[in-house]
């Protein structure tokens, strides 16, 4: 019996904290299409974010993605000449990357470089008596902090998964022809890829870009408001705010590729 | 002949007065628009309370050093409150109970006629726009520089251009002793200068409640006269003050003319003077 309630407490807190997450994410946008709520101040703070978020982790990006690209062109390389398929290199592109790889390592690559350092300044604030000194001068913090935050974040994530895909295509056409001469021209190669990419694929990466990356918004702003009384629960409020990332991350991913391909 | 020209003379003083009339009325327009929109100058005759407690009890609070019991007041425009607190119990919850941001287990406070209790989330926001304050602790966004921390409520609230903004606040920087509106990060700052900038951003925008915390702290006692000085317009132009202390030289000054004189006993506030 014990052990049963405790699994109906483990799930209700759950769905508590679920409702919790999506009236945040919820509110966020409720007010993110309010343009009186877009003063001047949050619109720097915007742009500072999408500065700090967005622009600055293009480079890692990057990286990241021409890595993907050249692993995976090349184990494809291997295994489609095995089955002599070379040229279906293009269509493994689109339901490797475009489907499923790019929108999780764009999203986790996110939550591990801005998310948890995101966590991290609010819980300071909160412990400096910054957000206090925001709320006595009439400005919401919600309005301040967590709505160009999670805004910003997701914006970021959707650009930079754009930019991984262009990256990894680009490094992984190059890496392929280095390995195999005999690769069909950019031309083909392109052709080959925009044939693959379904209207249901363009829905599907859309929605695993946006939607994870505005519950990571929410749950790292969240993590780091409930800081309350030392600098102490700054780290374990960032460990929290990873775990719940990640694991949010998955779980909608996994329920997007349900919906849209089962 | 005579006549006449008495005649054109009382012309002239009836054309005199009605020309003095005309001046004056247009000098109080220029008073009044001065002033905060929506709170009518003090000079125009009608004073309305700004803040009231009433009967307000805090509970104890580790971010305090003594809670609050059984205050009231009632502060009106151009009126300065003058606290006079015990030594080493210099965090107290006046200024967060007039700004709303923390609730009273007992009584209530109302900012310009308005209980917080009875405002929506923005209609709060909106209000606390309408006041000033010198924080007791750290009161700095440390990712926003000095000045952006100067003029980020105005730039939030208010349609202000920014250099009308920085044209005030780069006046009132001059008026405090600083060369301009500092630009330096906030951890980069010299403590004394960080001081001087919280008046700037209490004074900008003409409030219509300024709350200066132990504001002359390391800064006595050439600050005095300058911030007497601004206390003295702030209150011509309607704002009300309310003043804490710890020092001696404040509470004496004569030159700051308080209108009400409370000394802090425990959770109590005594008043010990009050302006006829």
């Amino acid at each position: 019996m014990n052990t049963i309630a405790q699994v109906g407490n483990f799930a209700l807190n759950g769905l508590r904290e679920i409702r919790y997450l999506s009236a945040i994410t919820g509110q966020v946008l409720f007010v993110g299409v309010k343009p009186r709520y877009w003063t001047r101040a949050v619109r720097t703070e915007f742009y500072r974010q999408i500065l700090s978020i967005g622009v600055d982790s293009t480079g890692f990006v990057l990286y990241v993605a021409s890595a993907v690209g050249i692993l995976v062109v090349s184990q494809a390389l291997i295994w489609l000449q095995v089955i002599g398929q070379s040229k279906s290199l293009g269509a493994l592109f689109v339901t490797v990357l475009i489907r499923e790889a790019v929108p999780i390592l764009t999203n986790f690559l996110i939550i591990g470089r801005s998310g948890t350092a995101l966590t991290a300044e609010l819980g300071n604030m909160r412990i400096s008596g910054e957000v206090r000194v925001l709320d006595t001068q009439g400005l919401d913090p919600f309005i301040y902090l967590v709505m160009p935050r999670v805004l910003s974040l997701t914006i970021s994530v959707f650009c930079l998964a754009v930019l991984f895909v262009a990256v990894s295509f680009s490094s992984g056409y190059l890496f392929s022809l280095l390995l195999s001469p005999t690769i069909s021209d950019p031309g083909t190669f392109i052709h080959s890829i925009s044939s693959s990419v379904n209207p249901v694929d363009i829905v599907n990466f859309l929605a695993k870009s946006i939607i994870p990356a505005l519950f990571t918004g929410a749950i790292c702003c969240a993590e780091g408001l409930r800081v309350e009384t030392s600098f102490a629960e700054v780290p374990p409020a960032t460990k929290r705010a990873l775990s719940r990332s990640v694991r949010a991350l998955f779980g909608i991913s996994a329920l997007v590729t349900l919906l849209t391909y089962v | 002949m005579v006549r006449a020209c008495r005649a054109r003379i009382h012309s002239f003083k009836i054309a005199m007065s009605l020309l003095s009339c005309a001046i004056s009325g247009i000098e109080k327009a220029v008073s009044n628009s001065r002033t905060h929109p929506g709170l009518p100058g003090k000079k125009g005759g009608l004073s309305q309370a700004v803040l009231a407690f009433k009967g307000v009890s805090t509970e104890p609070s580790p971010f305090f050093d003594t809670p609050l019991w059984d205050v009231s007041f009632r502060l009106l425009q151009g009126q300065l409150l003058l606290v006079r607190m015990e030594r080493g119990r210099f965090r107290l919850p006046i200024a967060d109970l007039a700004a709303g941001i923390i609730e009273p287990i007992d009584g209530s406070v109302e900012f310009l006629g308005k209980n917080w209790l009875e405002l929506a989330a923005d209609d709060a926001a909106a209000k606390r726009a309408k006041m000033g304050r010198v924080f007791e602790g750290q009161g700095w966004i440390n990712f926003l520089d000095v000045g952006q921390n100067i003029t980020l409520a105005q730039r939030h609230h208010t349609k202000r251009t920014d250099t009308d903004i920085e044209a005030e606040a780069t006046e009132l920087a001059s008026l405090f002793g600083l060369p301009g509106l500092p630009h330096r990060p906030v951890s980069g700052a010299r403590q004394e200068d960080l001081n001087r900038s919280a008046f700037i951003r209490a004074f900008l925008g003409q409030p219509a409640l300024i709350i200066l915390e132990r504001p002359t702290r390391d800064l006595m006692p050439g600050i005095l006269p300058p911030l007497v000085n601004a206390i003295r317009v702030a209150r011509d132009q309607g704002s009300a003050i309310i003043w804490t202390t710890s020092e001696d030289l404040v509470w004496r000054d004569p030159g700051i003319d308080a209108t009400f004189k409370c000394t802090m006993f425990g959770a109590r506030m005594n008043v010990v003077a009050e302006e006829k």
